[in-house]
């Protein structure tokens, strides 16, 4: 049972990158961005062949990864996102979609089909705690992440950037009547929520394999944690995430190995039935 | 841009489209001999999702025909040559029906071989069957020893994998507890049903059978279940990467369990390349494997100096394969399908290239099955697979993990 945790805890911090990135942009931007898990397969991709040819520890590669995918996520702002937002949520939808199969296509060519995995010295270390089994390439996931999800959250609440995106996401008229230049508050979300998901697929890289279409692994649960910890909510995805990967482990422990999931989605459902706006409830942060 | 602009456009298009459609408009002869060659068509997937081992199979299928060859050709038709034609099945169902089609009315063949995976070899030999041309596979669906007179399969059946991969868990002692765990879908089912069929007449006990989902994020929950069943053995009908995160997750929890990861996906050199030292020691069954005999080590030697990689099941296989066509083609005297066919059912191999199976003995029977057949069991060795199972098949000790 206590193994069970561990194992969903762990894996809980991987989903709660990928989450709080979805999150984040939909609390600024207004966007639901299908493509980022795409972003989080550039991320494994970019630590896989870092290690594959200066033989860079994919969790160094982090610095790396993480500029790379704010740039492409300024970018996709300046040159994509920016051009619909006026516009209904369709062509919103649209293109984050057609941006997911582009990449996906595209990684496909570039990249085949085949699995692709990196050995470090500690990919197959463990430690034991008490009887407990702890993955050290898990466990160092868990807590990167932590200090990321830790640092975004200083970030968002002491900075003048980060209280603009704050005030942005909460009434955008407002905030441009304030003298914040929204786009420029935009650009800088979607950077820091791809840097998170080029992390997430960093910190992956050690135990999981990368191919074209392991994003999709990922951002179904990330998903599923934005909506049951409040939309547009960073602490609540993040304990989302958490409590998603236990629920998932617990259900594989004892319902079955095919069953993980069902715990996942009751949760949500229970959830969105008590409280309907998720665990954060109708606050934003 | 002027007119000028798009003329060049223009002529781009048209040169770079001729030349497209011309490489495109396979299938196409890889020599063109002045006798008479004998056309051997080969079907095999070298682009899409099971290019990989495809285009191992091509490589393979070229090796092959330039042994023949060299080595003086089809005697009784004057020393004529094997002309290999090779089509890409594109890993679809669809493009092997019509590929098939034109491969075989747009040459005159006197044999085929393809397609590797059993779904398209499936179709093929369906439309082989119907224009009276043999086929040579090895494919382990029993479903094409199924009313087919012209399809000939040399290698173990699909049916007998799942019985060698129970006995082999006998190699780790005499009480072998077995956990069954496959991914939920037809692949993962029906060869998982099969092992529990087969296992109360083999004398083993399965403590846990629990199907899941492909495409898990973390394997350590279902790993930690294998251990609270006790089990000594563990049966993964997995796809690859579950398969890596499978083996990890054993390895993490310190569980004690002789591995056996079946067939296909696991016994090619792309396994070893993902899973590195956690593959050492793992089991699997094979319907081929390269150091069965002196003949198919020497053509692993030749293989590996082409391609860098040893030579896996499939690709070793239809080496075999296009020696026993060519003895076949010996034998009658003639490249008519219909005669090769005939010769093909009379065939009786105990030495040589076209004895290169699991036994050492090649004769069909009126299914078209490989009377002597049947699987090896292997075992992941120094980055190497090795022979291990049944005892006259082996060519190693086990190695003890």
């Amino acid at each position: 049972m206590a193994q069970a945790v561990v194992n969903g805890l762990l894996i809980g911090g991987v989903y709660a990158l990928v989450s709080i990135g979805v999150t984040l942009i939909f609390g600024v931007v207004k966007i639901v961005n299908f493509a980022q898990g795409e972003f989080v397969m550039i991320g494994m991709y970019i630590s896989f062949f870092l290690f594959t040819q200066f033989g860079m520890d994919p969790v160094v590669s982090l610095l790396v990864s993480m500029p790379v995918l704010f740039v492409i996520g300024v970018l996709v702002q300046h040159f994509l996102i920016r051009r619909v937002l006026g516009l209904n949520d369709l062509p919103q939808i649209f293109l984050t979609f057609a941006l997911s199969l582009l990449i996906l296509n595209l990684a496909l060519m570039l990249f085949t089909a085949n699995y692709r995995t990196v050995h470090t010295s500690y990919s197959d270390e463990v430690l034991h705690l008490g009887g407990l089994i702890v993955p050290v390439a898990k466990l160092i996931a868990f807590v990167v992440a932590m200090l990321l999800s830790g640092g975004l959250w200083v970030f968002l609440h002491t900075t003048d950037l980060g209280k603009a995106m704050r005030a942005a996401s909460q009434n955008r008229d407002v905030a441009q009547l304030m003298g914040i230049n929204p786009n420029r508050v935009f650009a800088v979300a979607l950077g820091i929520a791809l840097a998170l998901a080029g992390a997430a697929g960093s910190l992956l890289m050690p135990f999981y394999p990368a191919y074209p279409l392991v994003g999709q692994v990922f951002v179904l649960m990330a998903f599923v944690a934005v909506v049951l910890g409040t939309l547009g909510n960073v602490i609540g995805a993040l304990i989302a995430s958490l409590l998603m990967g236990i629920a998932e482990s617990l259900g594989i422990q004892f319902i079955g190995a095919d069953s993980g999931l069902i715990v996942v989605f009751l949760l949500l459902l229970t959830t969105l039935a008590v409280r309907p706006s998720g665990l954060a409830g109708g606050r934003r942060r | 841009m002027g007119k000028r602009g798009t003329k060049g456009r223009r002529n781009f298009l048209l040169k770079t489209g001729g030349a497209l459609t011309a490489a495109a408009f396979g299938p196409y002869p890889l020599r063109g001999f002045a006798a008479d060659p004998v056309n051997i068509g080969a079907l095999y997937p070298s682009t899409g999702s099971m290019a990989q081992i495809g285009q191992g199979c091509v490589a393979a299928a070229k090796l092959a025909v330039e042994m023949v060859n060299n080595a003086g050709g089809i005697k009784s038709l004057g020393g004529a040559k094997l002309n290999l034609i090779i089509s890409d099945v594109q890993s679809d169902t669809t493009v092997t029906r019509t590929e098939t089609d034109r491969l075989i009315s747009g040459n005159k063949l006197s044999a085929i071989h393809g397609c590797f995976a059993s779904a398209l070899t499936l179709i093929a030999s369906e439309v082989a069957e119907r224009a009276k041309v043999p086929l040579i596979t090895g494919s382990s669906s029993d479903q094409l020893n199924k009313g087919r007179s012209y399809t000939f399969t040399p290698f173990a059946r699909a049916s007998q994998f799942a019985k060698a991969q129970l006995q082999m868990s006998k190699l780790v002692g005499d009480k072998p507890k077995v956990a069954v765990i496959f991914e939920n879908t037809a692949f993962g089912t029906s060869t998982s049903n099969g092992l529990k069929e087969l296992a109360p007449g083999e004398g083993i006990e399965i403590v846990m059978f629990e199907p899941y989902s492909a495409g898990f994020t973390d394997a350590s929950p279902l790993i930690n279940k294998v251990k609270a069943s006790g089990a000594n053995a563990l049966f993964s009908v997995s796809y690859l990467n579950d398969l890596i995160l499978i083996v990890r997750a054993v390895k993490q929890a310190g569980l004690n369990v002789a591995i056996n990861g079946g067939s296909g996906g696991f016994v090619i050199p792309d396994f070893y390349k993902n899973a590195g030292k956690l593959a050492e020691g793992l089991l699997g069954v094979a319907h081929w494997n390269h150091d069965i005999s002196p003949e198919a080590q020497k053509v692993n030697a030749e293989y590996k100096k082409r391609t860098g990689e040893f030579l896996f099941e499939y690709a070793g296989g239809l080496v075999a394969q296009t020696f026993m066509l060519a003895d076949a083609l010996e034998r009658a005297g003639s490249a008519d399908p219909q005669k090769v066919r005939d010769a093909l059912s009379s065939l009786d191999v105990s030495k040589g290239y076209a004895a290169m199976a699991p036994g050492g003995k090649v004769k069909f029977g009126p299914d078209g099955k490989n009377i002597h057949a049947h699987p090896v069991g292997v075992q992941w060795q120094h980055g190497d697979l090795a022979s291990v199972f049944p005892k006259e098949d082996a060519r190693a000790p086990l190695m003890k993990t």
